[in-house]
């Protein structure tokens, strides 16, 4: 399949790639509606939210002992999954890997979508969205959650920069080759591309750029995911007070970008006939990464169970028992079963690595990695260090009610279309760096 | 057959129950203890003493001698032990069952020493009525008297407090009133600081003294609160006597929010967290900067490509 087309044929070819990239653009019926029920839900959904802003957050399950719930779970999740665009397009990039070159972009649609979307998370589970700017005029450097706001900010600038920087020469070729786009778009276009005409200093220019970014963005990375987990290490709570949290997270993320990923892959490669872009090598190399990462969280889960569940300290033992024997027994053997171990034994084999068996594994991979990030969060509040007496019965469990979790299927629904937008605007997979990997010129008119 | 039966259960049910009660409230003292006899009087002092070590212990259980305002708990209630029910037992016998304990009564055996109990069945017998030796001896041998005044005298140098407790007699005469308990208490943030002196009885003029200990710490002037008082409020009403004194130790107060500390303010946060904030910011930040800066460079770099 990486056989070079002949000299003749380049011109033809750099057409063909222009062409098969760039018509789903344009030509998307299903997307459009696809778009309609995204925004359906959304309206569905905000209504929930105002009537939580109107009601207050006593509409939700949330009471004293379990102030954190599904949001803050759900948050997590969303920052784990942001991840993916440091994994993909930075790691991966910086060491000149050159598999992931089809697949970049979609991380960092991914990351942006989530990273921007958990900012949101954060103020839906305020009762007084209103006072989110105290955070930077009253924050103190001593809490993690002024630190929690500055990295996703920080990361949501950088991922967007990651995502335009490399796209600049697309978007010239959009600007030329998308007539029928509507005239907001050709001035998107035309503003966004810069007057780029991939003249030799541009070109170098721009990746020093990039390669700047992408070297900035690793440490921002990691400090997003810890600092989300100093949110929960920074407190004395059975199964939060632990050493390793910064990197458990990181590893989780890792985890639950990877299975957000290949799940967009197989959608777009379907949706928009891309099966000569992002092929099965693709789908091959993200399984066994995958098989990397998870193996990684294993080892670290392994260490976050193992170590306290020997000694069992007073405290812990309450929690652990409650884990893995006790109320949430299921749920956490499910995430850890279905979301660890099974998939690290069958993406051992090749053919659980083709796109479709893929795309089914991680849908398993990234609703346990959502699961586990409920366990994380819900079952230590339960579990406080003084007794729980004399409080009314809704104090002392917690269920999310219909109001959160039509909040939460907003915030899925809010990622999604801002992905959907972002690959209905641009171009999914970048289209200069698929030609120039290949061995054909890019040609860009002025 | 059936009968017979039923009978049983009937049995087994009433014994099962009576003996329940039966166990609370068999105490079992042998007839050994109850030969017990009180070594101590039954003056002012000791039943005084004796009150204080009640309050402390016994009253958050059983209440108020004599007033019924015992809490109330299941199966059996601690008994008003300034009933006469109650006391009709010997001085052994309630000696017995502070030692021992029963049920949710808790043992004494080891918490209260002898003299603090047998200073409690003192004041307890205070209450009997049937027990005319006891009250006569507990009367306080001070003449009647109008308009008990308490003075404080304070010597800042020698930081000694002296208090004169005086009434006025029927004649119009002012005496001291001796025989009397006096608490010298110093306010501190939770409370009050006894510092009253062992054995603080007013002496035959009336007075008894204590000295301010020298290492209490006062605010910035070495102010603090002092309170004089009657300990036991039965002979004249609730007497006190407060008075800002500066007797203690000058003290400039720390306040742990004034030291740069993890728990401080934002403007007292440790120095190595401000730099570690404040620089990933810039740093983080200036080199976005830098690249959107950098960004404006390449339209430029499209004119001049040849």
């Amino acid at each position: 399949m990486n056989d070079l087309p002949k000299q003749e044929e380049t011109t033809l070819s750099f057409e063909k790639i222009k062409k098969d990239i760039l018509h789903p653009l344009q030509n998307h019926k299903g997307l459009e509606l696809w778009i309609v029920f995204l925004v359906t839900v959304i309206a569905v959904c905000g209504w929930a939210y105002i009537v939580q802003l109107r009601d207050g957050l006593g509409v939700t399950g949330m009471r004293d002992y379990v102030s954190w719930g599904l949001y803050i779970a759900n948050f997590v999740f969303f920052v784990a999954v942001s991840l993916v665009g440091m994994l993909i397009s930075s790691i991966l990039g910086l060491l000149r890997i050159d598999w992931i070159t089809p697949i970049s972009r979609i991380s960092e649609m991914i990351a942006v979508a989530f990273v921007a979307v958990s900012g949101l998370v954060i103020i839906m589970d305020m009762g007084r969205p209103d006072r989110v700017a105290n955070v930077i005029i009253h924050g103190r450097f001593q809490s993690p959650i002024l630190w929690d706001i500055t990295v996703v900010t920080t990361y949501l600038m950088i991922s967007l920069l990651l995502l335009i920087l490399p796209m600049i020469p697309d978007l010239a070729i959009c600007k030329n080759e998308l007539k029928k786009a509507s005239p907001i778009m050709k001035k998107i276009y035309n503003v966004l591309s810069l007057g780029y005409i991939n003249t030799p200093s541009q070109h170098k220019h721009l990746h020093r750029m990039i390669k700047t970014l992408m070297v900035l963005i690793v440490p921002v990375g990691l400090a997003i995911h810890t600092v989300t987990s100093w949110l929960f290490a920074a407190t004395l709570r059975n199964g939060w007070d632990t050493t390793i949290f910064g990197p458990y997270f990181v590893a989780g993320a890792f985890v639950a970008g990877a299975a957000a990923l290949v799940m967009a892959m197989y959608f777009f490669r379907i949706n928009y006939k891309l099966q000569d872009y992002i092929t099965d090598v693709q789908f091959d190399y993200m399984g066994k990464l995958m098989v990397a990462v998870c193996l990684v969280y294993l080892y670290f889960n392994l260490n976050e169970f193992l170590v306290p569940g020997y000694k069992m300290k007073t405290g812990d033992d309450v929690h652990l028992k409650e884990l893995f024997t006790g109320h949430w027994a299921v749920l956490f053997w499910c995430s850890q079963l279905l979301g660890n171990v099974i998939p690290i034994i069958l993406l051992l084999m090749k053919k659980f690595r083709k796109p479709l068996p893929l795309m089914l594994i991680s849908i398993f991979v990234l609703a346990s990695a959502w699961i586990k990030r409920y366990v994380i969060v819900i079952p230590t509040l339960l579990h406080p260090h003084l007794p729980i007496q004399n409080v009314p019965e809704n104090f002392v469990h917690y269920f999310p009610t219909g109001i959160e979790i039509a909040v939460t299927v907003l915030s899925f629904a809010l990622a999604l279309l801002i992905i959907t937008v972002l690959a209905k605007i641009f171009p999914v997979v970048p289209i200069c760096e698929i030609a120039e990997q290949r061995g054909i010129e890019v040609k860009i008119e002025d | 057959m059936k009968n017979i039966y039923q009978l049983l259960t009937c049995l087994i049910l009433i014994l099962s129950l009576s003996n329940f009660t039966v166990q609370a409230e068999d105490w079992g003292v042998p007839s050994s203890a109850k030969k017990k006899h009180n070594p101590y009087d039954a003056n002012v002092k000791n039943i005084s003493s004796g009150k204080k070590i009640f309050n402390i212990n016994c009253k958050t259980c059983h209440g108020d001698p004599g007033k019924g305002n015992m809490i109330h708990l299941v199966p059996i209630s601690p008994t008003d032990i300034g009933s006469q029910d109650f006391l009709v037992q010997t001085d052994g016998e309630i000696y017995y069952k502070i030692n021992k304990g029963n049920g949710a009564m808790p043992t004494f055996e080891k918490t209260l020493n002898d003299e603090h109990k047998w200073m409690v069945i003192t004041y307890l017998r205070s209450f009997d009525k049937s027990n005319r030796r006891s009250e006569k001896l507990a009367e306080v041998k001070n003449p009647e008297v109008t308009d008990v005044k308490l003075d404080l005298e304070i010597q800042d140098s020698s930081k000694y407090i002296l208090a004169h407790l005086t009434g006025m007699t029927k004649k119009g005469k002012r005496v001291g009133l001796h025989g009397i308990e006096m608490s010298f208490l110093v306010k501190r943030n939770f409370g009050y600081l006894d510092i009253s002196r062992e054995d603080a009885y007013t002496d035959d003029n009336g007075k008894v003294e204590t000295v301010f200990p020298y290492d209490l710490p006062g605010d910035r002037e070495g102010h603090v609160d002092l309170l004089v008082k009657l300990t036991d409020d039965a002979f004249y009403g609730n007497l006190e006597k407060s008075q800002i004194v500066s007797l203690g130790v000058p003290t400039i107060p720390v306040n742990p929010l004034d030291e740069r500390a993890m728990w401080g303010t934002r403007a007292n946060a440790p120095i190595w967290i401000m730099v570690s904030y404040i620089g990933g910011v810039f740093v983080i930040w200036g080199v976005i900067f830098f690249v959107l800066f950098q960004m404006i460079k390449i339209p430029r770099l499209a004119q001049n490509k040849e």
